[in-house]
């Protein structure tokens, strides 16, 4: 299993073609920071990709290279087959919704709307009904005259997304954009960006350093580490089948324990478990979510633990397990009727759908 | 899909005529229709024979051509980067040799050369962006393109020709001027032979006393053998120089210790002005700095010079008439400096109060919380982020006193000064390569304390000196300091107000120290010969401010919101424009624009020209501190909107912007009209400057005539400055905040 996955290319939905393709591309600041290092990535036509990463992974560098804003030192961009690489940004069919929306300080919601028309030199009549659509297609019509210092948070973003809209770009960019929001407010807006993006199938890139946010909103997640690609695919094969532990580790929380596999079983610390995986025999990292782990019952193979720590959390609880010289962390669904105590010795067995083998660490 | 089968065509399939072809064109019309040189001064003389076509010659027919081939290329089919790698060769063939053909022959530009040169520079703007060696579209190219001509053309150039003329003779080194300057007693001389002493050996007897003061202090706090040495010798070497500067005279001496009083004091004063301005209790006192801070702008920097003869002089109002003396102590030394303090202590207030603005209370109240006493809190918290502000202020008075032309003239008495020298030597004795000497000299005195400033700062650069000032309790200052600042500050304010008072007085009056009856006599005499110089004046000046604030901008948005190769040469050119003393600056004009290809003097155009240079790291620095209150995604958006940088510029910065730009205008304007060390040197019989007149006027002794127009400089400067003032409050409540 290599950390540039296959099957990406059939996470694309639409005509098959890619709408921006990246070939090669590098970037590097000055002699020695190599910010984007050989990344390859297509972007299906009405796809929305998710870039993801710790922050300095290269992600909004990326981004940034596709907008035009900023130039590759290597490599190719192309939008719909036609090289872009050197064209400047103005005169890429892109647009980008930033993380502090850049709203025009001296200008009204309209006129922040109707800049990208006015400067295309659009006729009158055309601008005033399009950015009336954009602001009703955002849930902002009769806000027009409005102050964008006059706005909140939520409604700021949503001025700035009807303001990318409204040119009808190809390509539509995100680049953290809800970061600046609350939690309740986040998770509402992103779902309305999802909607919008589904309903007017347009291809967007999507920059976030939130696992959540990618897993919720993305058709495809692309997760990236000191600027190259770790793994990409959709939200349920990253989190169910990682390819590294890089990768288990940033979406969601996981388990790593050693073990051996024999093409049928695994087995870790004397407790055997079948599990069907392509994967190469022989000692193995054994990745087991929190929510895979439960209480085996007594007749049953197990894996000996010794509970340290239990704390009920309603839905359900979360445990931490002595192995002796690792930790596990396991939340377990009514587990909160268990009648072990800290101290005492305790069985556990993971669910298949949660467990994934890695190479050895 | 390979990289290799994509087709490089952008939405619209590129563009399909180059931006080049149209400037390209309009230099070709040029060349066609306007002369490449000329005669003579005048710029639009039509010399038939100095047509390109008239000339011709191997040069000049590569420019012909090399432009031709740049429209054609720009309007064949070729794809974009290719066919601006083309234009980029054959535009840059057809500038250079315009340039070589230049230099070369000698000839004096003509309008041809100059829209030519333009449009060349448009249109290897406009291929440098297509060919997508610049990241930029044509306009940001252009613009790097030009700004970088102009800095190397009116900055680095002039420099180069003073410090060749000091070295340089008869196409090869040549060190004699050189030293005989450095070694005439004009220069420096430590043993007058004219007086019986030995002023060497005083000198050397403060020496000896330095060395014994370092060794008894030495022992005194039983240092160990090293410090000992570096005490002794350190003091003795203070006490050298100090004895030099004392028994020593001619140029240097007298420059360098004016700078060591003015420098000190009036970082000193500034600091106290700071303090009392953001922290006294009483508002009044707090209100009245802004008083302090608008003076040195309005005012032309000796007019308060001109005022202490009025008020201290032979026949000075207080002296003489009040006191009963007869002295000429204010003719020298002491003179020079307090009408520098005077006139510079307002500069490094600026400069400080920022300093002091931004201080974020909060740091010295956790030094506090954490233990120190208010001692330990001033020595390890206030005075290093103070540092950089007082080191600042302290190379600024520097530059300004170094450079001072005006105050010496007025009460420079019969010791020398390096700044006079200059000039005297250039209009005095005709020797202009003693004038390049003197002004190499000074160039030399102001970089060193600029890296000596550098090393001391040790590159380290403290946010809260440039951050805004902080929102807190700022800590009132200890009652006893107060009362005493405040004292300094209404003896400060009443010598101030009787000099600007008697400049009022004087000229209603007919005969300063003489006759002290009212007369309107000046104001009809200024009418007739002041005038028209002083409307010529502000019409300079408001022609200077427009592109020196608008270059200004450029030069800001370029620097901080582009990145680009030469953006240093840039940074570094408009720093050595902002520190170069306007003395050398003003012979190093006259050295690169008084014969050859640019001849440019006793034009208003090279006056127009050194007021923009001079004014525009002003207009920088203003457009830079405007620029980083804009977040740069405001820009990012309109161009992800598809704006060009132009579009950007207009709609975005401009109005966003207006409040500086409105002010840096303002400031160039009046910087302008009062300006004089720089522009004596680039006057003429047609180009007359009000402070250059009246500079005159007082060196012949027409005082009256002199305050008169002094008085209208000043009120016209004021006013100025007041409508501005209150146009910009008036902006400023349209203005939002700027960061989202």
């Amino acid at each position: 299993m290599t950390a540039r996955a296959p099957g990406a290319r059939d996470a694309a939905p639409g005509r098959g073609t890619a709408s921006v393709s990246l070939r090669g591309l590098v970037k590097r600041f000055g002699r020695d920071v190599v910010a984007v290092d050989d990344v390859d990535l297509d972007v299906g036509r009405g796809e929305l990709v998710t870039l993801l990463g710790p922050s300095g992974c290269g992600k909004t560098t990326i981004l940034r290279m596709i907008a035009g804003l900023e130039r590759p030192t290597e490599g190719t961009i192309a939008l719909d087959d036609e090289d872009v690489t050197r064209l400047p940004a103005y005169l890429r069919d892109v647009t980008m919704v930033f993380q502090s929306y850049a709203l025009f300080p001296h200008m009204s919601v309209y006129e922040n709307v109707a800049y990208g028309l006015k400067v295309a030199r659009r006729p009158a009549e055309e601008t005033r009904r399009r950015v009336q659509e954009a602001l009703d297609m955002v849930g902002l019509g009769s806000l027009g005259d409005r102050s964008t210092n006059a706005l909140s948070g939520g409604q700021q973003q949503r001025v700035a997304l009807a303001r990318a809209l409204v040119i009808e770009p190809r390509v539509l960019l995100f680049d953290e954009p809800l970061s600046n929001l609350d939690a309740k407010l986040r998770r509402r807006v992103r779902d309305d960006i999802r909607e919008l993006q589904q309903r007017l199938a347009i291809t967007s890139v999507y920059v976030t350093h939130d696992q959540e946010e990618a897993l919720a909103i993305s058709d495809r997640v692309v997760v990236m580490r000191d600027g190259a690609i770790e793994q990409q695919g959709s939200p349920h094969e990253l989190y169910a089948r990682p390819a590294t532990r890089f990768v288990a580790d940033f979406i969601g929380s996981a388990n790593f324990l050693t073990g051996r596999y024999d093409g049928s079983d695994v087995e870790v610390r004397g407790y055997r478990f079948p599990h069907a995986q392509d994967a190469a025999a022989g000692p193995v990292t054994v990745m087991v979510r929190p929510e895979a782990i439960e209480f085996a019952a007594a007749d049953e193979p197990g894996l000996t633990a010794t509970l340290r720590h239990g704390a009920y959390l309603g839905p359900y609880t979360e445990f931490r397990f002595d192995l002796g010289d690792q930790e596990l962390y396991a939340t377990i669904s009514g587990g909160g009727l268990t009648t072990a105590r800290p101290g005492d010795e305790v069985r556990l067995r993971f669910k298949p759908a949660g467990v994934w083998l890695l190479p050895p660490a | 899909m390979s990289a290799t089968a994509l087709t490089p065509v952008g939405r619209a399939g590129g563009p399909r005529f180059s931006a080049a072809w149209l400037p390209a064109a309009a230099a070709i019309a040029g060349l066609l229709a306007l002369p490449l040189g000329r005669p003579g001064r005048a710029f639009a003389t039509i010399d038939p024979d100095l047509y390109a076509l008239a000339l011709g010659g191997p040069l000049v027919w590569v420019v012909l051509l090399g432009t031709a081939a740049t429209v054609v290329v720009g309007l064949l089919p070729l794809p974009t980067a290719q066919r601006g790698d083309a234009l980029l060769a054959t535009g840059g063939v057809a500038a250079s040799s315009l340039v070589v053909w230049l230099a070369t022959t000698g000839t004096p530009f003509g309008l041809g050369a100059l829209a030519a040169l333009a449009g060349l520079t448009l249109a290897l703007g406009a291929a440098l962006s297509e060919s997508g060696r610049v990241q930029g579209d044509p306009f940001v190219a252009a613009s790097i393109l030009f700004v970088a001509a102009f800095v190397v053309l009116f900055i680095l150039y002039p420099l180069f020709r003073v410090l060749v003329g000091a070295v340089w003779a008869n196409g090869r080194l040549d060190l004699t001027t050189f030293a005989a300057t450095l070694r005439h007693p004009l220069f420096f001389v430590l043993d007058n032979r004219a007086t019986p002493v030995n002023e060497g050996a005083l000198a050397l007897r403060w020496a000896v006393g330095g060395a014994v003061v370092g060794l008894a202090w030495g022992l005194l706090v039983r240092a160990r053998v090293p410090r000992l040495a570096v005490l002794t010798v350190g003091l003795a070497a203070a006490g050298l120089v100090l004895g030099v500067l004392v028994y020593g005279s001619g140029a240097l001496v007298t420059s360098l210790a004016v700078v060591l009083i003015v420098a000190p004091v009036c970082t000193l004063l500034g600091l106290a002005f700071a303090l009392l301005g953001q922290r006294a209790r009483a508002a009044v006192v707090r209100r009245s700095m802004g008083v302090i801070s608008v003076l040195p702008i309005i005012t032309p920097p000796f007019i308060l010079a001109f005022a202490m003869v009025f008020l201290l002089g032979r026949r000075g109002l207080f002296t003489y008439n009040v006191l009963g003396l007869s002295s000429s102590w204010v003719y020298g030394i002491p003179g020079v400096a307090i009408a520098q303090v005077l006139a510079f202590t307002p500069v490094a207030y600026l400069l400080l109060r920022g300093a002091i603005g931004s201080l974020n209370p909060a740091l010295e109240e956790a030094a506090q919380t954490l233990g120190a006493r208010p001692g330990t809190t001033l020595r390890t918290i206030t005075w290093p982020l103070l540092r950089p502000a007082l080191a600042a202020s302290f190379l600024l008075s520097m530059i300004e006193s170094l450079a001072d032309f005006g105050n010496p003239v007025v009460l420079g008495g019969n010791r020398r000064y390096l700044a006079t020298e200059v000039y005297l030597s250039l209009t005095g004795r005709f020797n202009p390569r003693e004038a390049a000497v003197y002004g190499v000299v000074l160039l030399a005195l102001v970089l060193l304390a600029f890296f000596l400033q550098r090393w001391w700062l040790g590159g380290g650069s403290f946010i809260t000196v440039t951050g805004k000032p902080t929102a807190g309790a700022l800590a009132p200052l200890p009652r006893w300091l107060e009362a005493a600042l405040t004292a300094l500050l209404v003896v400060w304010g009443v010598f101030v107000a009787a000099l600007y008072a008697s400049i009022v007085l004087g000229s209603f009056t007919q005969l300063w120290g003489v006759n002290y009856s009212l007369t309107t006599q000046h104001y009809r005499d200024f009418m007739t010969a002041g005038w028209p110089v002083f409307l010529y004046t502000l019409r300079i000046a408001a022609i200077s401010a427009v592109p020196a604030m608008l270059l200004g901008l450029l030069v800001a948005f370029l620097i901080v919101r582009q990145s680009f190769a030469g953006r240093r040469l840039i940074e570094f050119g408009s720093l050595l424009s902002f520190a170069t003393p306007g003395t050398v600056m003003g012979v190093a004009y006259v050295f690169a624009f008084n014969t050859g290809p640019w001849l440019m003097t006793s034009t208003a155009a090279i006056i127009v020209l050194a007021l923009v240079f001079r004014n525009m790291p002003v207009a920088i620095r203003s457009a830079v501190a405007g620029l980083s209150q804009v977040d740069p995604s405001l820009e990012e958006a309109s161009t992800m909107l598809r704006a060009r940088s132009w579009t950007t510029l207009r709609r975005i910065l401009f109005p966003l912007l207006v409040n500086v730009l409105v002010t840096g205008l303002v400031y160039a304007f009046v910087r302008a009209v009062t300006a004089i060390s720089q522009v004596i040197f680039l006057v003429s019989p047609g180009n007359q400057l009000a402070t250059v007149l009246l500079l005159g006027w007082v060196e012949q002794g027409q005082l009256g005539r002199a305050a008169a127009m002094g008085t209208v400089l000043i009120v016209s400067m004021l006013l100025v400055i007041l409508l501005v003032l209150a146009l910009a409050r008036r902006l400023g409540s349209r203005m939002v905040e700027i960061t989202p």
